[in-house]
């Protein structure tokens, strides 16, 4: 190391000044200069984090966002070199220390969570798409899936519900986030627990819903006939016209 | 490798990203990314990036390489920097001699280095150690600082000494020179004299914010002022022909404004580089 204790010293007592606010003995500043640093580098966090969460601002107001954002400005340790990425270091922050136990905001990881996922699904590195088929059958055929999607798994239905009412709905709810070809957009559709099932098999095997159909039945504990396949075919049928499902694979 | 020597351009920020490719007003040479803002992104911004890229030639100005601070170098984000710079091959790299880590926390802004011979060698050796991990060049930006902290020689001897040992290239950011010989009392012109100006490859030209009578702050959401622009015509005539970025970070509602920048900072250009900008 070339630097200097002392050098190392200074540069770490401005460093924490601009983090905390805490004033510190700095050698040879001009006066009334310092908390210019601080101002600048808090507005940035600032921006980032409020652009990157909308909803938990306004769900939780100002004085209980800010307290949030100042608890991670001051003790937190933003490791990404790509500041767009740092919610994502937010949102863990907050899960780790418990910080919606504490507030008595029990919904908190979630809502941050879901938002995170937003610009996550929005701005992941492409997926390589499948080849597919325009033409086919819903039952018959296998499907070709947007490779571009998170499900989300939430305990308080943040998605759906304002906070008020969701904070009473403790549960288990899914979300899928999926990004629409050519624009890029993300779309969000609430799934049952055994659409999730339905996806995830759907994608694992690889084979056309009338090979899972038996399995399928038994899980949601029905018949196996006419009615569960009306049901696969309406709920298959939207994903496709939703763009979740992009056609068929060739045979 | 094309030369951009002469280009003016502009500074390519995601958000106005789409206005700045869809309007018919602006007409930069080249655009300036910050490579963090578009490193490791799939989708629509993916998309913009790559109709920036077909569209015109591009440099790079970077944010968090952290030049000046104590902890180790971010070896794997340089590896990922790198991959994005041969990628879009990219000629021109540029950061701040600053720092923006602390304790190994970022923090996104830039703070002043101590000037201070034991931080000189210590940039130095960083400087040439990334230079040779990205096999590139870095250029070097003086950066605009609102108080210095505890200094032990001036700013022009600190700049000078780590372009000279470093082997690096030098952005020299004119509306810095400016705010800083205003906010700490020197003179402009002398600073430029005193700067190894054949190892400058790159200009930025900005706006700024007087926010107290003794203090300006380096905004980057004004429109450049006179004196700024009168320093940047004397200083090119001491130096070849580079590219010139006009560093615009918001206020972009007056488009005609912007443009009008560039064609006046691509006519003080023509002025004193006609045989640059005709081979360019
Ligand atoms: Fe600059």
């Amino acid at each position: 190391m070339k630097l200097r204790k002392e050098t190392i010293e200074i540069q770490e007592q401005l460093g924490a000044y601009c983090r905390t606010g805490i004033e510190q003995e700095l050698p040879g500043i001009t006066p009334g200069r310092i908390h210019h640093y601080r101002r600048l580098i808090s507005n940035v966090v600032n921006d980032t984090l409020r652009t990157a969460f909308p909803i938990t601002v306004a769900a939780l107001g100002d004085e209980t966002w800010l307290l949030l954002v100042e608890d991670f400005f001051s003790a937190g340790v933003p490791q990404t070199p790509q500041v767009w990425k740092l919610p994502l270091e937010f949102y863990q922050f907050h899960a780790s220390r418990e910080s919606g136990k504490r507030l008595n905001l029990p919904f908190l990881d979630d809502l941050l969570y879901f938002e995170w996922m937003e610009i996550e699904i929005h701005t992941m590195p492409d997926r390589p798409y499948p080849d597919f088929v325009n033409e086919g059958d819903l039952l018959k055929d296998t499907l070709a899936f947007n490779p571009e999607y998170e499900i989300v798994k939430l305990e308080y239905p943040v998605h759906t519900h304002p906070v008020r009412e969701a904070r009473e709905l403790k549960g288990e709810y899914f979300s899928l986030l999926y990004r629409m070809p050519e624009s890029g957009n993300v779309q969000f559709l609430n799934l049952s627990a055994l659409n999730v099932y339905i996806i995830t098999r759907l994608q694992e095997e690889k084979v056309p819903l009338n090979e899972i159909k038996n399995e399928i039945a038994r899980v949601a504990g029905i018949e196996s006939g006419r009615y569960l396949d009306d049901a696969l075919t309406k709920f298959s049928g939207d994903l496709l016209e939703r763009k979740m499902i992009l056609g068929f694979k060739e045979k | 490798m094309e030369s951009k020597a002469g280009m003016v351009g502009l500074g390519l920020r995601r958000d106005i990203a789409e206005e700045i490719l869809d309007n018919k007003i602006l007409t930069p040479d080249f655009l300036e990314f910050a490579p963090e803002n578009w490193m490791g992104m799939g989708g629509a911004w993916l998309k913009v990036m790559e109709r920036a890229l077909e569209a015109y030639p591009i440099t790079c100005h970077g944010l968090s390489l952290s030049l000046g601070s104590p902890e180790e170098l971010d070896w794997e984000f340089i590896g990922e920097l790198k991959e994005f710079l041969d990628t879009y091959k990219v000629a021109i790299y540029s950061e701040h001699l600053s720092y923006t880590k602390s304790k190994n926390a970022h923090l996104y802004d830039l703070l002043p280095i101590p000037f201070r011979q034991d931080a000189i060698d210590h940039v130095v050796d960083r400087i040439r150690r990334v230079q040779d991990r990205l096999e590139r060049p870095l250029a070097i930006e003086n950066v605009s600082y609102y108080t210095p902290v505890a200094a032990e020689m001036t700013e022009v001897e600190f700049v000078s000494e780590i372009v000279d040992r470093a082997g690096c290239n030098m952005l020299l950011d004119v509306n810095n020179v400016y705010v800083n010989a205003f906010n700490h009392n020197y003179d402009a012109k002398d600073f430029i004299g005193k700067l190894p100006l054949d190892k400058v490859a790159y200009i930025h030209m900005a706006g700024h914010e007087q926010v107290e009578p003794d203090l300006i702050i380096d905004t980057h959401g004004q429109p450049i002022i006179d004196p700024v622009y009168e320093l940047f015509e004397w200083t090119i005539q001491k130096m070849d022909p580079v590219p010139v970025l006009l560093e615009r970070d918001y206020n972009f509602e007056d488009l005609e404004q912007i443009q009008g920048e560039l064609t006046q900072i691509k006519g003080i250009l023509n002025k004193h580089w006609k045989l640059a900008h005709e081979t360019a």
